[in-house]
């Protein structure tokens, strides 16, 4: 399938579904289900200068487009400017992404595999570049109107939002300047209490010893 | 009868690892699956009757010193699907326990009987006649003074629910210290995470070494894809030992003429959809509900730190009955991952400003009296969690939502988040019915999280509309129970942890 056929096939299927405002199924669900119609590949709708970049060699469980769509991600929503907090190019965001996405199962990682690359993919009818390749200030503003949007596009932005959160402010790195305490029971030198001694019941048969 | 040893800490647990033979052949007079509330304390009931048991977990043994206090790992460890359990839409993250002890590890103490007017629905509209709040009184007050149930004393009561509490007896509203399974509280806010020194009173501390100390014996990373049954009756299971990986290690099979399924309202339902038994009524795992919650944020002038003292504090209980609103208010505590699923004040820098003033938020846990409109279903490959909130329940939530933007308010609060796909700050009581009113019931919209799902094979006296007697006992195949919050016929709005212990040890001692 040539380039501009796929486009077509897509934007159609968008359009469609955002007429619904659910495809077949909500969430990812859906996502699998339209990817699938669309034939899969379109990953390469419209090339981006960051497809010859090659992805780190820890990057073993996400696709390189994936992890480039993380690490756009991760600058985009992760602005430090103006406050005392970690800058996220020093914390692995994206590593902790991948760890999380290897949790899940394979359905499962398949489809949101798929609902990434729509996403990527997708904004080229609305902005003529990738999502990877969208100007910061844009890719904000696509966040927080895909927010207010359809199911797919809430639920997009959400699971894309959660995972880079949770992959920066999972890292002990990013706690001090919010105070965040972290751990504290070995800090504290709180002793541990063991077992719960037996309940005293009125049935217990004459013999028995507790140990 | 053997001497009754109870160990001074942590459990003797039979693991993948322990396992050299590629099929194990156990017998027992009682077979239990899952060890959360339901399964911990059937344990323990019927081993002091001096009946050998087994009880079967599908997750892993993790004793207390190997917890971490981090929120991410813990999902991952402790958690089923590795804290990913989600309804279909993705929408409502559904919270479970999923290892040794189960929920009970990773809740957060909190203790409420089942309300008296609950009771009564059930019995009017279950037929379930014998379950008054008298029968059930002696229950409760046991497993309460069994796990150290008690009022937050004044320390345990930490700063965000102190702000609630003022803001709460400002508005003149009914607010309360919860009441909590924990003894001596170590105050770290980790609760979430499994108590690490011990102080939660869970099963991990508590039912299942009191079971062990009367020879019960306890199997982890075992899964039970089968219920058999010989002549129509329970004869006992077929389960998988699996690694970490989810590969198998070995096979098993328990022959035993009593099982008890306590493996949790999701789980349960798909164990006897996969054995295709006690399902006459259709019932099997219809009838969902799961209090869906929100966390509700606000910023306050001075620094809260959510994250320290003990999780949850107060609730207030003035909306409680269905003529009311149906809905309670909790104070809750949260780390810094937690806060980041709460709200959406804007993309970028207002979300980074929003999480540099951390320690300036409090949070409000709200609960509704949803109606039981989900399903579980296993298709063969996938369990899947049909559940989307109601358009009956909607009113509920939003009334809710609007009552915890009032308390944070009148709290002295000067944003409240709402938690939503988009962006949504209550800055004043004129903002309240914009900001609330104009949220659509569709999926993805609110941020939902469930601890507490229910009903999925409900208690009922009629065998054409319910899946178990009162007793516990299915209606369809002697010998099998059910011990977990399947059980309840309606939600019952509050945290169920003892409503399943005292509904629990009441059917362990019908057992004949």
């Amino acid at each position: 399938m040539n380039s501009q056929l796929q486009a077509t096939q897509i934007s159609k299927i968008w359009q469609r579904g955002m007429a619904r405002r659910q495809f077949l199924k909500w969430g990812l669900g859906g996502v699998a289900a339209v990817t699938a119609v669309a034939a899969g590949s379109f990953a390469l709708l419209r090339r981006s200068p960051r497809d010859e970049i090659a992805p780190p060699d820890w990057a073993t469980g996400l696709s390189a487009s994936e992890y480039h769509l993380f690490e756009h991600a991760r600058a985009v929503l992760l602005p430090v400017e103006g406050t005392n907090l970690i800058d996220s190019s020093t914390v692995p965001v994206v590593q902790n992404v991948q760890q999380i996405l290897d949790y899940l199962d394979a359905p499962t990682r398949k489809e949101l595999g798929a609902g990434l690359s729509l996403f990527d993919n997708v904004v080229v009818f609305s902005h003529g570049c990738r999502f990877v390749d969208l100007e910061p200030g844009k890719a904000r503003e696509l966040f927080d109107r895909w927010g207010e949007g359809s199911v797919l596009q809430r639920t997009l932005t959400t699971v894309i939002k959660q995972l880079v959160y949770s992959g920066y402010w999972q890292e002990p790195a990013t706690w001090p300047p919010t105070e965040f305490d972290g751990p504290v029971s070995e800090k504290w030198g709180l002793a541990y209490l063991g077992n719960a001694p037996l309940p005293q019941q009125p049935s217990l048969e004459s013999g028995q010893e507790q140990a | 009868m053997n001497q009754v040893k109870l160990q001074p800490s942590g459990l003797q647990v039979h693991q993948a690892s322990d396992v050299t033979e590629s099929h194990l052949a156990l017998e027992a007079d009682v077979v239990v699956v899952g060890s959360g509330a339901g399964g911990a304390v059937s344990a323990y009931e019927l081993a002091r009757q001096g009946k050998r048991v087994i009880v079967l977990e599908a997750g892993p043994y993790v004793p207390s010193q190997a917890f971490t206090e981090d929120f991410t790992e813990s999902l991952h460890t402790l958690y089923q699907d590795q804290g990913g359990q989600a309804n279909s839409s993705g929408d409502l993250l559904v919270l479970q326990g999923a290892c040794v002890g189960g929920s009970t590890v990773v809740n957060g103490c909190v203790c409420f009987r089942t309300p008296d007017f609950i009771l009564e629905d059930w019995q009017r509209d279950f037929g379930l006649s014998e379950l008054t709040a008298e029968e059930l009184a002696p229950y409760f007050d046991e497993v309460e003074q069994n796990l150290s149930v008690h009022d937050n004393g004044e320390h345990e009561i930490a700063r965000h629910g102190q702000v609630i509490r003022q803001g709460a007896n400002k508005l003149g509203w009914s607010v309360k210290p919860l009441r909590r399974n924990i003894r001596q509280c170590g105050l770290t806010g980790h609760c979430l995470s499994g108590c690490k020194t011990e102080r939660k009173q869970s099963m991990l501390v508590t039912y299942l070494p009191w079971a062990q100390a009367y020879g019960a014996k306890i199997y982890a990373d075992t899964r039970v894809e089968k219920i058999l049954t010989v002549d129509g009756e329970a004869s006992g299971v077929e389960a998988v030992v699996t690694r970490q990986d989810g590969s198998v290690v070995a096979t098993m099979t328990v022959k035993a003429p009593r099982v008890v399924l306590a493996a949790g309202a999701v789980q349960t339902p798909v164990l006897l959809q996969k054995s295709g038994l006690a399902n006459r009524s259709g019932q099997v795992g219809k009838n969902f509900a799961c209090h869906p919650s929100l966390l509700v944020a606000g910023r306050y002038p001075q620094p809260i730190h959510p994250w320290r003292g003990a999780m949850l504090g107060v609730h207030v209980d003035e909306f409680m009955h269905p003529d009311k609103g149906g809905f309670v208010l909790e104070d809750g505590g949260f780390g810094l991952v937690e806060m980041t699923m709460l709200a959406e004040p804007g993309t970028g820098k207002p979300f980074m400003d929003y999480m540099a003033d951390a320690r300036y938020l409090a949070g409000l846990v709200t609960l509704i009296h949803d109606h039981n409109v989900g399903a579980i279903e296993w298709d063969g490959e996938r369990k899947a969690i049909n559940y989307q909130l109601s358009d009956a329940d909607f009113p509920s939530m939003k009334r809710a939502i609007k009552a915890a933007a009032r308390l944070h308010l009148a709290s002295g609060a000067s944003e409240v988040y709402v938690p939503a796909s988009d962006k949504r700050v209550i800055r004043s009581e004129a903002d309240i019915d914009e900001q609330v009113d104009s949220l659509e019931n569709q999926p993805q919209h609110l941020r939902m999280v469930s601890y507490h799902p229910q009903g999925t094979c409900h208690m009922g006296a009629d065998p054409d509309t319910s899946v178990v007697k009162a007793n516990g006992e299915t209606h369809d195949v002697p010998g099998l129970y059910v011990a977990d919050a399947s059980l309840l016929p309606t939600s019952i709005i509050v945290n169920p942890q003892i409503t399943v212990y005292a509904l629990a040890t009441r059917i362990a001692r019908h057992m004949s």
